[in-house]
């Protein structure tokens, strides 16, 4: 700490200089040219694989058995969707995520809201324990949910169904989410419960006319996070789901290879470019809500 | 605490949430470790035990070790992918004036793709025959005798299969880590570039012991989610060929869902679990004592 403090004493005596010092800074410098020229460099690698991907998919099989990888197609065909369409159940896969991710995100956007609520609004004497239960959920990994949980569903006649996804899904999930909405708790002042308290509000009209109402904002970003896992989720599905009926996007597409036989790759990637786009519209358009809450995820912890 | 609340209102809050969690995290976890004192293929009776599962994997099972550590290289390439990529893209962002949203949003792409997708993509960039992308440019700059179908070769397999879940990643913790960078007060920096100090030691001596906090949260939850990696690994070679990409999830989930061993697969997840834990406290105790010397 103490090397942090002394240079903020110095910077207010020289603040003129400063403020010259950064003007004279705003001309292209070699090092600012460099890092952005770099910054593009990393961006195109990190982002050209997808773009191939999306090009894969509107070329002909011709084209990508013999081409160059890296030419643009010679000429775009829209075949592979429709055979990307024909052979698989795209339709009923995304129907199928949508229930699922819909279905963990209300338990995990309530239950969240709930527990955070309990713990931070309302308190009670063990609140320090039980915030340390939730804690576990996000350290332990996944897998040692699968074979208890595999074993439970059998004795009670869960396995292949929605409820055996959306279950160890929000229950992963919560703990973030308890943790988002408690934050978020924190900056509602205390006057306001203590005004609504002096009017005879118990706690369930508190939660539902102020809390509630105040934490749309987090709701989103909760949501948003969550569904990215959710939506692509593949080792629940893969272990407890079995009937056609029931599986979501990512088994769907893993389907497509056993399916053909001999892979159709410029159809399989159309069917990827299919199932990615609803999560991706939704990425872009609330791109700024997704930002921020995993940011502020982070960056609070 | 609001003034107005009972016990029971406390409870009716409370008891929905920890019951879900109940069932789907913690249930699961006792049974894990009581699982793991038993023989049992999910047919015949259990039958108990004792240590043989532990003494087994510790000392008779050479799969174990193999995979133990290949888990321990891919959460080294992990590491070096998403933490050192995030902290230097997010390092050269701060320098940009403008069009820092479009990295942002760029940058971050591959992390709602999921890992099905991800696992075809990289399955035709490792391809030799059609020629995929790494291959090609390998050709191109003059490393022809590099070219080799990567995921079949097994000394560059668990390299191949770690690259991907790195790259996914690395566009969340860039987030996190510029937002953290950016709360660096620009008085610090300016004053100590005045005294003289070069890019280099703004760096180490300001940037990065403010951002220390936040470096820490990172690292554990890149070291977790990388202990926890399973789907790619899975998805594009199934641990082979032989044992040269298995890692431990993988090796457990075959043992309980192939092989139906589900006590000796318990004794494992138990085992990956301490390890997570191992592995949070050992990064607390280092990166917090350097902190305080």
């Amino acid at each position: 700490m103490t090397t942090q403090t002394a240079p903020v004493t110095r910077s207010i005596v020289t603040s003129p200089i400063t403020r010259g010092a950064r003007r004279r800074r705003r001309k292209p410098s070699v090092f600012r040219t460099l890092s952005t020229a770099l910054i593009v460099v990393i961006v195109i690698v990190q982002v050209y694989p997808l773009a191939w991907l999306f090009l894969t998919s509107l070329r002909t099989e011709h084209d990508y058995a013999s081409g160059n990888p890296f030419a643009l197609p010679s000429s775009i065909t829209f075949d592979n969707y429709a055979r990307a369409f024909a052979t698989g159940n795209l339709g009923m896969n995304i129907v199928n995520s949508f229930i699922v991710t819909m279905g963990a995100n209300l338990l995990i956007v309530l239950l969240g809201m709930m527990a955070a609520y309990a713990l931070q609004v309302l308190g009670f004497r063990f609140s320090k324990f039980v915030r340390g239960l939730f804690l576990i959920g996000i350290i332990v990994p996944v897998q040692i949910a699968l074979v208890p949980l595999f074993i439970d569903y059998a004795s009670v006649n869960l396995l292949d169904t929605y409820q055996s996804m959306i279950i160890p899904l929000a229950g992963f999930s919560l703990p973030m989410s308890i943790y988002l909405f408690s934050s978020f708790f924190e900056y509602i002042p205390r006057e306001t419960y203590e005004a609504a308290s002096l009017d005879g509000a118990g706690p369930y009209r508190i939660f539902g006319l102020i809390t509630l109402p105040l934490s749309i904002n987090t709701v989103v970003t909760v949501v948003m996070v969550n569904s990215i896992f959710i939506w692509n989720d593949f080792i629940f599905a893969n272990t407890f789901v079995l009937s056609e009926g029931l599986k979501t996007i990512p088994l769907g597409l893993q389907n497509y290879i056993g399916a053909m036989g001999k892979v159709d790759w410029t159809a399989t990637f159309a069917a990827v470019c299919i199932t990615i786009t609803p999560l991706l519209l939704v990425f872009l358009i609330l791109n700024k809500a997704m930002i921020y809450g995993l940011e502020s995820g982070g960056s609070k912890g | 605490m609001l003034p107005n609340r009972s016990r029971l209102s406390v409870l009716i809050f409370l008891v929905p949430p920890l019951l879900l969690y109940g069932v789907a995290v913690l249930l699961p976890i006792v049974q894990s470790l009581f699982l793991s004192f038993f023989s049992w293929d999910g047919i015949s009776d259990m039958e108990f035990v004792g240590l043989t599962n532990y003494i087994h994997m510790f000392t008779g099972d050479t799969v174990f070790w193999h995979a133990f550590s290949n888990s321990l290289g891919y959460l080294v390439i992990c590491l070096v992918l998403q933490l050192g990529g995030a902290l230097i893209v997010a390092s050269l962002l701060t320098s940009l004036r403008r069009g820092r949203n479009i990295v942002k949003t760029l940058y971050l792409l591959p992390a709602v793709i999921s890992t099905v997708a991800i696992a075809f993509l990289f399955q035709r960039i490792y391809s030799i025959d059609p020629v995929g992308l790494l291959n090609q440019i390998l050709g191109w700059v003059g490393l022809g005798n590099l070219e080799r179908a990567w995921l079949s070769d097994i000394n560059s397999v668990l390299a191949a299969v770690s690259i991907p879940e790195g790259w996914r990643f690395t566009g969340l913790y860039m987030l996190i880590i510029f937002a953290a960078l950016l709360s660096v007060p620009q008085e610090l920096e300016e004053a100590a570039r005045l005294d003289g100090a070069s890019r280099w030691q703004v760096f180490t001596k300001i940037r990065f012991p403010h951002i220390r906090p936040v470096w820490i949260t990172t690292t554990i939850m890149a070291t977790t989610y990388a202990l926890r990696g399973f789907d790619i690994p899975y998805l594009l070679t199934n641990g082979g060929p032989g044992q040269s990409s298995e890692l431990l999830t993988t090796y457990m989930y075959k043992t309980a869902f192939t092989s139906t061993n589900y006590g000796y697969a318990s004794t494992m997840s138990v085992f990956i679990v301490v390890e997570c834990l191992v592995a949070v406290g050992l990064i607390i105790f280092t990166l917090r004592r350097k902190d305080e010397a």
